[in-house]
């Protein structure tokens, strides 16, 4: 019978010592408040994790090319080139069913001018050639002129679209449209017909580790680039030069139909070990295919985090356990008087746990309180520390920078579950103990 | 008859001995008597307090309590007649210290299951009746011994007990406190309430109306006071008069 009465009595005597107490209830609040905070983040990441790779587009296949290491520089006259051609590009295009459409794609780093205004400090970019259906393979949106057009791309004209960021930095406080770009490298100039929206980064693919950015590109037809540029690309830094030629750095091959999409994979990489099964210089990345492992990742990081939460609370319980067992001690005398007044051994059991149990609800409830501002302090702290240590910030992983923290809303009953499950867990040991005591010996106690 | 024991025996059985506590005792306590069980340290006085109030069984013999033989029970029922049929008075108090007053009086009827606003009524008409009808609310550190005492008096009249069991309830107290306690008493045993005290001061065995003189767990002498102190009803009056004003 847990009378109101039995619950008052136990606060009552828990606030006989508040501070030990209080303590005690530390223990399950952290516990608690670790639990959903931790499958928060974990959640939030995963959740990005997940966009970015969405984003890449799950009907798609990307074929990235791959710098293999130097051979030593011996050759300098003929640089040998690497990665996928345009050959290649124009066979997985005519030989390959199951495909929709396939862009050729050449990604080059620039240095970028204003024509019109050379005060302002030239940025460095990327220089993206490719074809008019980039943009919605790729899902950028137009914001203002329009993408690249197929006549464009035809006719190689000396058009380009940049990306949002680039069109602040580059023309502050102008309207690029109609204005023209300058690429100093090259002493070449193109004509902005459209400035896109901005746009987040898409998930890490082969040949990059870093995530796709695409908030300093420059877009131009890849036959003007053909023509315009080489194939050979020069490089300085510092005193050396390093050279390096390949046609296209990537194609993405759009697949009719979602489920298609792991066969052509498998087609698209004999297509390309066709001549030499042993290439290293591209990789094949199959969206879909991350979006699958993604998700067994995501488990796997939810049970760990599960794991270190349930650490975290039985550590709390244990402490409930110490500081139940030192209480019983403690009033030794009390539990001897309560029996001789005709408590049943089953009375004081309840009176204790009704103590632990008291301790590890709070703990919980509270642990729940702080656990929902989780977001909230999560996203107040970031921004903390991108004001007041930016140095400390770059280093941020990009998905922590991004990502926002999610409460699990299964978290929440769980978490108060374990809290009540652990109190009487750990507080049934101190509370039989308290029971099996002999009276008269307990009623002698000092 | 309260109580009837016969023949009572208490072994502790330790590892090189056995230590026969109580070597057979018999004797009967009719309602309204008023007992003092003396006798020299180790001759068995605990021993049998603790018999008398069920926090123990015998080795042998019986205890009759009303119509139940005590002495066969388990624990539970143990618990469940310490609640129900017996007062016990301790020699510190033993008040709880994190209830209040009347909660302390109350204690035994919440055992019993039996605390409903009724017995509430109860539990304050005996704080007023041992002198703290201003006190119901105080918590036992704000009192002084003698009131803690008085309360836990009130608290062993609250299930209307077969007798009261007082282990040396005077023990922790000075003498016009003593005085104060046993005029108390006389009162509850005047009124019909059997009562069962140890002591070793032969001061406050005068008080009773019979001494039981316990030697070596035997029986040495079960007889009636003569010359029983009594105090009389002005001096009752005027005690519990001082009581009440000294500890406003
Ligand atoms: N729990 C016990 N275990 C062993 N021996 C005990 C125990 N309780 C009492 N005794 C022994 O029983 C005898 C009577 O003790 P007790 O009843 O406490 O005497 P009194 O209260 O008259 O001093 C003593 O010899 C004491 O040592
Ligand atoms: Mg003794």
């Amino acid at each position: 019978m847990l009378l109101l009465r039995t619950w008052k009595l136990g606060i009552r005597s828990l606030l006989l010592h508040p501070m030990r107490s209080s303590l005690t209830v530390l223990g399950i609040l952290i516990g608690v408040t670790s639990v959903i905070w931790l499958l928060a983040i974990s959640e939030g990441i995963s959740k990005e994790f997940q966009r970015q790779i969405e984003d890449l587009g799950a009907e798609n296949i990307i074929v990235r090319s791959i710098k293999p290491p130097d051979e030593g520089g011996g050759n300098f006259r003929r640089v040998n080139a690497f990665g996928v051609s345009r050959a290649e590009y124009r066979m997985i295009n005519d030989t390959i069913s199951t495909v929709d459409r396939v862009l050729p794609i050449r990604e080059l780093t620039q240095k970028f001018a204003n024509m019109g205004n050379s005060k302002v400090k030239p940025i460095n970019g990327r220089l993206v050639g490719c074809t008019s259906e980039y943009a919605e393979v790729t899902r950028l949106v137009v914001n203002r002129g329009h993408f690249l057009t197929t006549q464009e791309v035809e006719t190689g004209a000396t058009v380009c679209v940049i990306a949002a960021t680039l069109a602040q930095k580059l023309f502050p406080g102008e309207d690029p449209i109609e204005k023209e770009i300058y690429l100093p490298e090259n002493q070449d100039y193109y004509e902005i017909v459209g400035v896109l929206e901005p746009r987040n980064s898409t998930a890490a693919i082969g040949g990059s580790l870093a995530s796709q950015d695409f908030s300093l590109d420059v877009y131009i037809p890849v036959t003007t680039m053909r023509i315009r540029l080489s194939d050979e690309v020069t490089k300085r830094s510092g005193g050396t030069f390093s050279r390096q030629r390949f046609e296209l750095s990537q194609i993405t091959v759009q697949v009719k139909n979602v489920d298609d999409v792991p066969q052509t994979a498998k087609l698209v990489e004999a297509t390309l070990r066709v001549r030499d099964p042993d290439r290293q210089d591209f990789a094949v990345v199959v969206p879909y295919e991350l979006l699958e492992q993604a998700k067994t990742t995501r488990m796997m990081f939810m049970m760990f985090m599960c794991l270190i939460a349930a650490i975290s609370l039985v550590v709390g319980g244990i402490g409930i356990m110490n500081i139940m067992l030192a209480t019983v001690t403690e009033r030794t005398r009390e539990i001897g008087v309560r029996r001789a007044l005709g408590a049943k051994r089953s009375d004081i059991t309840q009176q204790f746990l009704v103590e632990t149990i008291t301790l590890s609800v709070v703990g919980g409830l509270t642990g729940i309180l702080l656990g929902l501002l989780g977001p909230w302090t999560f996203v107040l702290a970031r921004d903390g520390v991108e004001r007041f240590a930016p140095n400390l910030y770059s280093v941020i992983p990009e998905v922590g920078r991004v990502m926002s923290p999610e409460i699990v809303p299964a978290s929440i009953p769980v978490s108060f579950f374990i809290s009540v499950v652990v109190g009487v867990t750990f507080g049934l040991y101190p509370a039989m103990r308290a029971a099996q005591m002999d009276p008269i010996e307990a009623l002698r106690h000092e | 008859m309260a109580a009837v024991i016969r023949d009572l025996q208490k072994h502790y059985v330790l590892k090189s001995e056995t230590v026969r506590a109580l070597r057979g005792v018999s004797f009967a306590v009719p309602q309204g008597d008023y007992v003092a069980i003396m006798g020299p340290s180790g001759s068995g006085k605990s021993t049998l307090l603790n018999l008398l109030g069920c926090l123990d069984r015998p080795t042998e013999g019986s205890f009759m309590l009303g119509d139940d033989d005590v002495a066969a029970m388990s624990d539970d029922e143990l618990s469940a007649i310490r609640a129900s049929r017996i007062g016990f008075v301790f020699q510190s108090y033993n008040l709880i210290p994190q209830l209040s007053v009347v909660e302390n009086i109350e204690v035994p009827l919440y055992y019993m299951g039996n605390l409903n606003s009724k017995s509430k009524q109860r539990s304050i008409a005996l704080a007023a009746m041992v002198g703290l009808g201003d006190r119901l609310g105080h918590r036992p550190t704000q009192l002084s011994g003698g009131q803690q005492q008085r309360v836990a008096i009130a608290r062993s009249l609250v299930n209307d007990p077969y007798f009261i069991l007082a282990d040396e309830a005077t023990g922790n107290l000075d003498s016009v406190t003593t005085e104060e306690i046993l005029a108390l008493f006389q009162r509850l045993n005047d009124e019909g309430r059997t009562i069962i005290m140890v002591t070793h001061e032969d001061e406050v065995a005068e008080h009773a109306k019979r001494v039981i003189r316990l030697r070596d767990g035997e029986i040495q002498v079960d007889e009636p006071i003569k010359g029983r102190k009594v105090f009389t009803a002005e001096q009752i009056e005027e005690i519990s008069q001082n009581a009440n004003s000294s500890s406003d």
